[in-house]
């Protein structure tokens, strides 16, 4: 699988959490989230965590129109983990935020628009 | 701590008289009696909310840049009106609302699927897929499918049914009296003018959530309208946010605001990477000199947002990315469904993003934020249901909540005009 994920040369590494972790819209992202565990939020974060500045600095060149495939997979990733990040470090690796409202009812109006679209506003 | 003495107000800020009232005065105005729930839990109020709230007031529907090009439209259900509401900018640029309703037998003329629909009608028009009745988006009838058929039809009478339809700062509002009883400019009266000024149109990368909740839609309103929950409700989103103060109260009218102050909560180390995106630069950053004067009037530097709450449903949270880091300001509205089920709407703005990067920042900020409002909601139909189980019978209100006393009050005094 990790052989069929181009990233841009320098985070080819993270070529294993884009399968996993990477997509391109809050709905499917929300469904991997909603299923994974203490472990996988902890072992993803340990890994992106001191990447994110050299990630961030990259993407800041990058204009979110028009990106090729390996930009857009480090966007859906570094996206995944906008989203993720928090369930380790406030929610004690819960895929749940704790005492809250189902997030399964929450509907995103945007939720199945690719992340790089701004789209309807 | 609405204190204004011994400060300089911002420049402008004169202008508002409704500043710098003592908790003191406040009280004296608004009472400190506990708030009957009758309202909230009996149906017949419900009815009467309809009738003589809902059809008669000023409510937003859209935005400008919502519907940005000649022939853009939005089809919103109103349950609480019985109708369904088509809002569209016609071939002259102008924004028409109209009932989305056939003059012919009465069938919807856009089909939507949703609470609310977005489209764009080609060629300036709009059919019914029914039978092909054809209306301009301005809303006269134009064509109709086999006309010679009808022996006599007068299509000069047979346009979409027109609602008023009015814009303030960008936000569209109908209003279904024919005709209102008001301009909605005097119906914003000053908290119009309060919240004036602000660039909203320029916020326009938008996350929209809605949800159906099961209770009363005034239990949502008010779990949005305080500030005295955040230390408990948002304990685990919002860890270590200190100094919440929720004051500067401003009475208008049916209308209302306050303002979150707060020194914000220490970042977790993710969050402080993403926001550097945003937090420091002009475009998305901290913008205080944007907001409107008579918004934190004395220049606080631990100013978060605005909470207003404009009657009879809708909030902006106007931030100038004071507050959550890049968000421009968000909006909550709740639109009942019936007496015990609730539309609720949340939307956080910011300005676009201009790369991929500013992009990533914005998304974290929103699943922080769209996390502490899956806390807020979490209250709404527990309140609910221990309303309704009638071992209470007044709400007991303190000071932060100043916001709910004085809509509970409004809305039995529209009841009783």
């Amino acid at each position: 699988m990790t052989d069929t994920v181009t990233l841009p040369g320098r985070f080819e590494d993270l070529a294993p959490l884009v399968a996993t972790w990477a997509r391109p819209t809050e709905n499917a992202r929300s469904k991997i989230r909603w299923s994974a565990g203490p472990e996988d939020f902890s072992d993803f974060y340990e890994v992106m965590l001191p990447r994110l500045p050299e990630i961030l600095d990259y993407l800041a060149t990058v204009p979110l129109e028009g990106m090729d495939e390996a930009d857009t997979n480090l966007f859906c990733l570094a996206a995944a983990f906008a989203e993720a990040a928090p369930h380790h470090e406030l929610y004690g690796g819960s895929a749940d935020v704790p005492f809250s409202f189902s997030a399964r009812r929450f509907v995103p109006g945007h939720g199945d628009v690719p992340s790089w679209e701004t789209g309807r506003n | 701590m609405n204190d204004l003495s011994g400060t300089t107000p911002r420049k402008g800020s004169e202008a508002f008289s409704h500043l710098g009232r003592s908790v003191e005065a406040i009280r004296a105005e608004l009472g400190i009696e506990p708030v009957p729930v009758e309202a909230i839990r009996d149906p017949a109020v419900y009815e009467l909310e309809r009738e003589k709230i809902f059809r008669r007031t000023w409510l937003k529907v859209a935005t400008d840049w919502e519907i940005p090009e000649k022939g853009d439209y939005k089809v919103k259900e109103l349950q609480v009106a019985d109708t369904s509401v088509l809002i569209v900018r016609g071939k002259d640029g102008v924004v028409r609302a109209f009932h989305n309703v056939c003059t012919h037998r009465g069938n919807k003329v856009v089909p939507n699927s949703d609470f609310e629909t977005f489209g764009k009608a080609r060629a300036n028009v709009v059919s019914c897929r029914f039978h092909g009745w054809v209306f301009s988006t301005d809303g006269p009838l134009r064509s109709v499918p086999m006309e010679e058929a009808f022996g006599k039809l007068d299509k000069a009478c047979l346009g979409l049914r027109e609602i008023a339809c009015e814009t303030w700062e960008g936000f569209i509002f109908i209003n279904l009296a024919d005709p209102p009883e008001q301009s909605l400019a005097d119906f914003l009266g000053d908290f119009g003018k309060l919240f004036a000024g602000y660039p909203y149109a320029e916020a326009t990368s938008a996350f929209r959530y809605s949800t159906v909740l099961e209770c009363n839609w005034k239990v949502a309103l008010y779990a949005f309208s305080e500030g005295y929950h955040v230390p408990t409700i948002h304990a685990g989103s919002l860890p270590g946010f200190s100094g919440v103060e929720h004051s500067d109260f401003k009475l208008i009218g049916p209308h209302a605001s306050s303002t979150i102050y707060g020194l914000g909560m220490e970042a977790a180390s993710s969050t402080a990477v993403f926001a550097s995106r945003l937090v420091a630069n002009d475009h998305h950053g901290p913008r205080p000199d944007l907001l409107p004067p008579g918004i934190n009037p004395t220049g606080r530097q631990d100013f978060q947002f605005e909470l207003p709450n404009i009657f009879p449903n809708f909030l902006i949270h106007l931030a100038a990315g004071c507050g959550y880091p890049g968000i421009a300001f968000f909006t909550h509205q709740f639109w009942p469904l019936d007496h015990g089920r609730t539309l609720w709407e949340g939307i956080n703005y910011f300005r676009p993003a201009r790369n991929a990067a500013e992009r990533v920042a914005q998304m974290h900020t929103n699943a922080l934020h769209r996390n502490a409002w899956l806390e807020d909601t979490a209250t709404m139909e527990d309140t609910y249901q221990g309303i309704r189980a009638g071992v209470i019978d007044e709400m007991q209100l303190m000071d932060q909540e100043f916001l709910i006393r004085h809509a509970a009050r409004n809305f039995d005094a529209h009841l009783a005009g």
